[in-house]
């Protein structure tokens, strides 16, 4: 077999596993462009015989899907900010040093990491509910996904700070740069590229974020789509290619990111998660 | 006074306060939730006493109620079931795909991350694909497992007792699949090429190399993903409030799911939180294997 025939086969290969394991996706689009009849139809057909493109405009109106979208993207970028500003500086003093205190605190946070959600939820809603923060929901998701993701993002950022050069900021510091101005002007932009991505995985969860958001949120004003599609999804609903239209609306923006850029959400990832 | 706000730049004052004000806040949010959750298993608290500090203590009231509770062991059970079927189907799958796509060929890396797309969707949105897909009627897996002969009849996945579970793993393993597959592809490219030129050219066969060279060089890799699935696993929340909602009667139900209910369905904080604490002490647990299993790398 030479080399090219091998190579052949083998996208061959990948190409149908990658259409196996992406099948559903694929699913999801194609239902939502089908008729009511046509969803329903035995054998089902693969392509929508005659799509209804008119379907995600009368989603988005009727499930109003404006507000929806709009309280996730406030909820997940306020919790990015956060995240990334608290996060940045953890992840560098935690990368930068070696010593018990430095080990101590990154099994503090590796600690964190691992605490489930909907099992922290039920002490965040009573403690929240006494101090008061629960006539602010929004604010108190953004506390309770900030302080759930936060450790994932310092696990991650820390990994990209490990592989910028200890002395270009110690030739800075000779320079006459006190550690704040290094900080900010060599080491920061030398990490950049870590810090956005691992933001952006970040956001991406932040995004599709379910459990603290129903469990806080009761006005469904504030609500984000999550619970929009969880309200959506009845025991009984026969409305698949309206729920599938639903979906699509909402997780095309993040596939459109990630498929743009996954090669560097892919390092970032596999850089980090494993250390 | 001056040099104690000088070292708050320049000094290590600076250091202090990148390092002190996260961890601070993630104490004060993560750490007083935990140890609030253990305080309440030990309280009486209901829906008028949500607002007040103190409460009656009832000992281990809270334990003996939830562990005695009929629904509590079958629960528990699928909790189990839960976890290692996931795990070992996201594992072997994964497994498979790392392999395959360790065969350098020219786009492999880039197909490869097009399958983490299973990860970064919202968990909603996941429930909500696979819900359709496992449909009863009109669902396609059933109409492929009914057109290569598997199954005479179409299966009922989310409303039959015996597959409403089975439809929440079969779809946590779509889900967890591809980060798999993504860390063990880092554990694979990391063993040295020339190990198993060395074994070829001394007789052994492609099983035997996988035996002897991929999977002991593997062990830390594989050790780590599995404690982290594990974590994961336990985290695992929107599948079940998409697919199930731990019904039929239970059957599909796990305990962080569970813990929920109890809290926000029937209003029992205090077992919720007990729950809570049981589930949270193995998933401690869990993640002491994890970082003991990274702890060369979070030292080096």
């Amino acid at each position: 077999m030479t080399p090219k025939t091998r190579n052949t086969l083998l996208i061959a290969c990948g190409l149908v596993l990658a259409a196996i394991y992406l099948f559903p996706l694929y699913w999801m689009y194609v239902t939502a462009l089908k008729t009511s009849t046509a969803m329903f139809a035995a054998p089902p057909s693969f392509v929508p015989p005659n799509p209804q493109w008119d379907v995600f405009a009368g989603v988005w109106v009727e499930r109003h899907m404006a507000t929806y979208l709009k309280n996730s993207l406030i909820i997940a970028s306020c919790a990015v900010l956060f995240i990334a500003t608290l996060g940045s500086g953890c992840a560098y003093v935690l990368a930068r040093y070696r010593s018990v205190w430095v080990d101590v605190g990154l099994f503090l946070v590796l600690m964190l990491q691992v605490l489930p959600a909907s099992l922290m939820v039920t002490p965040i809603f009573v403690g929240f509910s006494q101090i008061g923060l629960l006539d602010y929901p929004r604010i108190a998701v953004i506390v309770a996904i900030t302080a759930k993701a936060m450790p994932f993002f310092v696990v991650l950022v820390r990994a990209t700070f490990m592989n910028v050069p200890a002395e270009l900021e110690e030739a800075a510091l000779v320079d006459g740069n006190s550690r704040f101005g290094a900080f900010i002007h060599i080491v920061l932009p030398l990490a950049r590229n870590g810090i956005l991505v691992s933001a952006l995985l970040i956001f991406m969860q932040a995004f599709g974020e379910f459990v603290y958001s129903k469990s806080l949120i009761q006005d469904v004003e504030l609500q984000p789509a999550s619970v929009g599609l969880s309200t959506f999804m009845g025991p009984n609903s026969v409305d698949w290619n309206r729920i599938m239209a639903y979906a699509s609306i909402y997780v095309t923006p993040i596939l459109a990111a990630f498929v743009l850029l996954q090669r560097k959400i892919v390092s970032g990832l596999t850089s980090g998660a494993l250390k | 006074m001056r040099k104690a706000l000088s070292t708050l730049w320049d000094g290590r004052g600076f250091d202090l306060l990148l390092v002190g004000i996260p961890l601070i806040f993630l104490i004060a949010i993560s750490g007083s939730a935990l140890v609030y959750n253990v305080i309440m298993s030990f309280q009486e608290v209901d829906i008028f006493s949500l607002g007040t500090f103190f409460r009656p203590f009832v000992g281990l009231d809270n334990y003996i109620a939830v562990l005695t509770d009929p629904q509590a062991w079958p629960i528990f059970g699928n909790t189990l079931i839960f976890v290692l079927c996931s795990l070992g189907g996201q594992f072997l799958f994964g497994f498979f795909l790392a392999l395959f796509f360790n065969m350098q060929f020219p786009g492999s890396t880039y197909l490869r991350g097009l399958f983490l797309v299973s990860w970064v969707m919202p968990g909603l949105v996941t429930g909500a694909i696979w819900n359709w897909l496992l449909a009863g009627d009109f669902g396609v897996i059933n109409f492929f497992l009914q057109s290569i002969g598997v199954i005479d009849d179409p299966i009922f996945w989310r409303s039959s007792p015996d597959f409403a579970l089975w439809s929440v793993i079969i779809t946590n393993i779509w889900f967890g699949t591809a980060f798999n597959m993504i860390l063990l592809s880092v554990g694979l490219a990391a063993i040295p090429k020339d190990l198993y030129e060395a074994a070829s050219l001394d007789g052994a066969n492609a099983f035997r190399r996988f035996y002897t060279i991929t999977l002991p060089m593997m062990r830390p890799t594989i050790g780590a993903l599995l404690s982290l699935g594990l974590i994961f696993t336990l985290q695992q929340f929107d599948l079940f409030a998409a697919i199930t909602d731990g019904g039929p009667n239970n059957s599909s139900n796990v305990a962080q799911y569970w813990a929920w209910q109890l809290s926000f369905r029937e209003y029992d904080f205090a077992r919720g939180a007990t729950v809570s604490v049981l589930m949270i002490t193995l998933v401690i647990i869990a993640a002491v294997f994890y970082v003991r299993s990274t702890r060369h790398e979070v030292r080096g």
